[in-house]
């Protein structure tokens, strides 16, 4: 079996912030990603969910290496890429691409289409001709489901509806033909009758390239159709993984439970007792001790005030929870 | 592509030139002036270099047929000083603006992009070279170089930056952050493209604008130093006419005609640089330009409203209204054929929401669902009567309790709205004022529709509020920015309640929150409903929410009331494919796998509506009297109405013959 395409081992990600304790104290740290592991395997669409604030931006920003990992491994094609820089960092960005989540953003308004789709080509030095260019260039957009290509090429973002211009964003990651896309909610921003489309989009090319995805989401709803693994994080750690239809039957950690029993069913027969956490994610400043989801657990017993749970496999295969619960049965 | 797009694009920038009236009237202006300088030599009737030969009666001449604005003090003529006076103010002007510009414009794009230290360093320096006084330094500095006009061009340039440095750096922090430039950062690119193709051109239309405003500020700088007698003896500008002119006493012998024709030019080109710079202003801003769901086809747009819009008023039968629910609540709301059209120049106007009716009944929840544009904000706007100035409703009735508000006057909607009707709006970051407590502004809201003089029973219904919306009432000291997302949700929330209204409008309440505080606000919702009676509309696009928390359902489509019944049916058994695709395409923790379906196609424009059903284009059920006649609102089962011509008893009997 071939290694994972994406390895994460131990990463940890610490800001600053506010101002320093006292005179010469240090200044407060956020543990926005604290201690992830994980392996995105070659052709896998793996989903990583949780609520704003619990670190899965922060993550996706690392492993593109927008910002600098504090500790811990980031491994690609068998690679330590962890401390990539200048040239390193510039091929490991052509393998790894990103799709944002607010599309009326992530595109320059003043530039065309075509030029934005263009751009990786230019800055990678690919594809030296303008006819190559332009073909590679029309090839994605079409891809991307921009059909008939050379309409748009000429147009400018403000002209494209919202799930047009996200497909313009996977054209732009799709011409470098990369081998991983991180996807941050790529979906959240737009109608639901466009949501389809774009998750049906990136369905299709995890099928007819191999392409790895990693899903970054706030909301259950949109992973169950495509995802083959979830794994929920919760404060700056992934506190479950597993297989999608395990993890949606049979979640085994009370966060994801809560997180499953508030995703809206679109069936008002199947209106169901919710678990409704009170409060927010709590502030990644002053990480509860023991277990970090004890705070507002329904299910919490005295040990968790204390012990600070490791992943623990559940009964499925590849089904892991960081729960004292687990351990006990 | 890459080709041809420099030439259209400047082609599509001259059309909005032309089509600007400010900007083509300042480039008129400073054309004129520009032509002015350039063939001084051969407008001018007198060399203003040659020797004269004078004599007292040339002295401040008055204007007449050989000098027609008179002469000045040395008996040279005023016209010909005045035409060659327009090349040395309009040289400095552009050089010295050219200057300031370039350095200005490097400080601030090399301050904004790179941050930290270095923009520490120059802003610092700019801030040292800003709180000096301008003329002065000017002044210090000419009087300590040759008065040449290369160097008042160098002084006044290198004097002028700072506005434009502070200008190009805000611009390039807000531009820098913003989510395409990481992207670029994502791909690979380096700083120098990504300041050259992503920030340089999103600075670049302010910093015309600011060019032109510059060139105006250095001619009038030139004109002070003229005046102050600081500048070149031998290169006479507007400044230096007027100078002359008033310490040679052209004040005391009343010779205003050496004074006005050089006053007038600065004005002139003063003006002119303003007009365009505001007009550039206007023009260059992306955001103004068309957008995918308002313009194009706008000629098809007028040719088949005009074809449309009279059969349809006649073949269209009015919209029965839906059937009475038996549940024993009073009704609250009624909305009868409601439409409302949004007009602006230049474009057919968008019928945004035409012959919608629906009935809120006391402790109701209504669900109106609809992909965006759609006409859902329109249509609550509407309600209020809160449209903006564009929009006007074209018939129906709103009828509250009995009484159409539409028939109100200003002052006494004024009352209803608010304290009868409360809307909650999309987005609470937006709509609470970010420097004063959310305990202020709440009693604000309380405030204007009841007199509350005792401020300690203010404090305790502001208290009231907070807790029945689970804020702890400590917090109404606070500022938004200290609230999360949710809790500035659940304040504005508490905001309309403050009157104790009996129907609370809430515009997609929950569309920016996680689901987990998504949740909390619907529990919220459901639960201020039971506690108080209230009738709540709820708009959104997701029908997951709906499914969740609603009792009936209203979905919309371009505008039109598609189906409406309660939310059991509309789920179970929805009639209308616009309702079955929107369930098809909504995705369902409970399905794990499969295939979501997605609706092809867009929502239609609303000032380019089809002529048939509006969603004939998309509808996989569409056959061929849907592409030309709209359909009716049919009703299907006891308050379960669509608008499907499937739905049409004499298409079913058309249908069974057809078989048969």
């Amino acid at each position: 079996m071939k290694a994972p395409i994406l390895e994460v081992r131990d990463l940890r990600k610490l800001f600053p912030v506010g101002p320093a304790q006292g005179w010469g104290g240090a200044r407060p740290l956020v543990r926005a990603v604290d201690g992830v592991s994980f392996a995105l395997e070659r052709g896998e669409v793996l989903a990583l969910a949780g609520e704003s604030g619990c670190g899965k931006s922060t993550l996706a920003l690392t492993l593109m290496g927008l910002e600098a990992a504090d500790a811990g491994a980031i491994w690609f094609d068998g690679q330590d890429v962890t401390q990539a820089r200048g040239a390193a960092l510039k091929t490991l960005r052509r393998h790894v691409q990103m799709v944002f989540q607010d599309p009326y953003e992530s595109l320059n308004p003043m530039m065309t289409i075509g030029e934005i789709v263009a751009e990786p080509l230019v800055v990678h030095g690919l594809a030296g001709t303008a006819p190559e260019r332009q073909t590679r260039v029309l090839k994605a957009l079409e891809e991307a489901g921009l059909k008939p290509a050379d309409h748009f090429a000429g147009r400018r973002p403000h002209e494209l509806s919202g799930g047009q211009r996200q497909r313009v964003v996977i054209a732009a990651a799709l011409v470098l033909e990369p081998s991983v896309l991180l996807a941050d909610e790529p979906v959240s921003m737009l109608d639901v009758s466009i949501r389809a489309e774009i998750l049906n989009l990136l369905s299709d090319l995890r099928e007819r390239r191999g392409i790895s995805v990693l899903f970054i989401t706030h909301d259950l709803s949109t992973v169950a159709y495509f995802a083959d693994r979830i794994a929920v994080m919760y404060l700056g750690r992934i506190v479950e993984i597993g297989p999608t239809r395990a993890v949606l039957r049979a979640p085994q950690h009370p966060y994801t439970r809560a997180l499953l029993s508030v995703v809206p069913v679109p069936n008002p027969r199947l209106r169901r007792e919710r678990v409704i956490l009170q409060g927010e994610t709590p502030n990644p400043v002053r990480i509860p001790p023991g277990c970090r989801f004890h705070p507002r657990c329904p299910v919490v017993t005295e040990r968790c005030r204390s012990v600070d749970p490791a992943l623990t496999p559940a009964a499925d295969l590849g089904h892991a929870a960081a729960c004292l619960l687990l351990d006990q049965a | 592509m890459t080709s041809s797009a420099p030439t259209s694009d400047f082609r599509a920038f001259w059309r909005s030139v032309r089509a600007n009236r400010m900007a083509l009237a300042g480039l008129a202006m400073l054309a004129a002036a520009l032509l002015v300088a350039v063939a001084a030599p051969w407008l001018a009737p007198y060399d203003p270099e040659a020797s004269l030969r004078v004599t007292i009666e040339d002295v401040y001449a008055p204007p007449s047929a050989a000098h027609w604005l008179g002469t000045d003090d040395g008996g040279k003529d005023v016209l010909s000083s005045f035409l060659y006076g327009a090349r040395v103010s309009l040289t400095v002007g552009f050089f010295a603006s050219f200057i300031s510009v370039v350095i200005g414009g490097l400080i601030g794009l090399t301050a904004g992009y790179y941050g930290g230290r270095v923009d520490n360093v120059l802003m610092r320096f700019t801030d040292i070279i800003l709180v000096i006084p301008d003329l002065p330094l000017t002044l210090v500095l000419v009087a300590l170089t040759a008065p040449s006009l290369f160097n008042i061009i160098l002084v006044i340039g290198i004097v002028g930056w700072t506005g434009t440095a502070r200008l190009v750096r805000s611009q390039t922090l807000a531009v820098k952050e913003r989510k395409f430039v990481t992207r670029a950062r994502a791909i690979g690119a380096s700083s120098p493209r990504i300041i050259a193709r992503h920030i340089l051109p999103l600075v670049l239309p302010l910093l015309v604008v600011n060019t032109v405003l510059v060139i105006s500020l250095a001619i009038l700088n030139e004109s002070t130093l003229s005046f102050l007698g600081l500048s070149d003896p031998t290169a006479v500008s507007w400044g230096q006419m007027l100078n002359f002119a008033f310490t040679r006493g052209a004040m005391s012998v009343g010779a205003w005609w050496a004074l006005v024709p050089p006053g007038f030019g600065i004005v002139w080109v003063v003006l002119g640089c303003t007009l365009l710079g505001y007009g550039l202003e206007q023009i260059l801003n992306p955001r103004t330009q068309s957008h995918h769901l308002s313009a194009g086809a706008r000629m098809v747009a007028r040719l088949t409203e005009r074809l449309t819009s009279q059969e349809d008023r006649l073949a269209r039968p009015p919209a029965p209204r839906p059937p009475d629910d038996l549940s024993a609540a009073p009704v609250l709301l009624e909305v009868r054929d409601l439409s409302v059209e949004f007009v602006s120049p230049g474009a057919a106007p968008a019928r945004a929401v035409e012959g919608v009716s629906f009935s809120l009944r006391r402790g109701e929840m209504l669900g109106l669902v609809g992909e965006s544009g759609c006409g859902k904000t329109t249509l609550m706007l509407s309600l209020l009567r809160l449209l903006p100035a564009s929009g006007r409703i074209t018939s129906g009735e709103v009828l509250f309790l009995g009484r159409d508000l539409l028939g109100l006057s200003e002052g006494e909607m004024q009352a209803v709205r608010w304290s009868e009707l409360a809307m909650v709006f999309q987005g609470a970051m937006n709509a609470l004022n970010p420097v004063r407590t959310v305990g202020d502004q709440i009693g604000e809201a309380i405030r204007r529709h009841e007199v509350v003089n005792d401020a300690a029973r203010l404090d305790r219904r502001v208290c009231e509020l907070l807790d029945l919306v689970g804020i702890a009432p400590e917090r109404r000291a606070q500022y938004p920015h200290q609230y999360s997302g949710g809790m500035r949700q659940r304040a504005m929330i508490a905001m309309a309640l403050a009157c104790n209204p009996q129907v609370i409008m809430a515009d997609e309440p929950t569309t920016a929150l996680d689901v987990m505080i998504q949740a909390q606000v619907l529990e919220l919702l459901a639960s201020l409903r039971r506690q108080l009676g209230l009738a709540v509309i709820f708009v959104t696009h997701d029908l997951g929410v709906v499914a969740e928390v609603c009792d009936t359902v209203l979905v919309m489509y371009g505008g039109v009331a598609a189906e409406s019944a309660d939310v059991d049916t509309i789920y179970n058994q929805p009639q209308h494919p616009y309702t079955q695709q929107l369930l098809k395409a909504f995705p369902d923790v409970s399905q794990v796998g499969g295939r979501l379906v997605s609706i092809p196609g867009y929502p239609p424009r609303l000032n380019a509506l089809p002529p048939g059903c509006r969603f004939a284009p998309r509808c996989p059920a569409a056959f061929a009297r849907c592409h030309t006649e709209p359909p009716a609102l049919h009703a299907v089962a006891r308050a379960h109405t669509a608008s499907c011509h499937l739905l049409d008893p004499a298409e079913a009997g058309r249908r069974a013959g057809r078989a048969a």
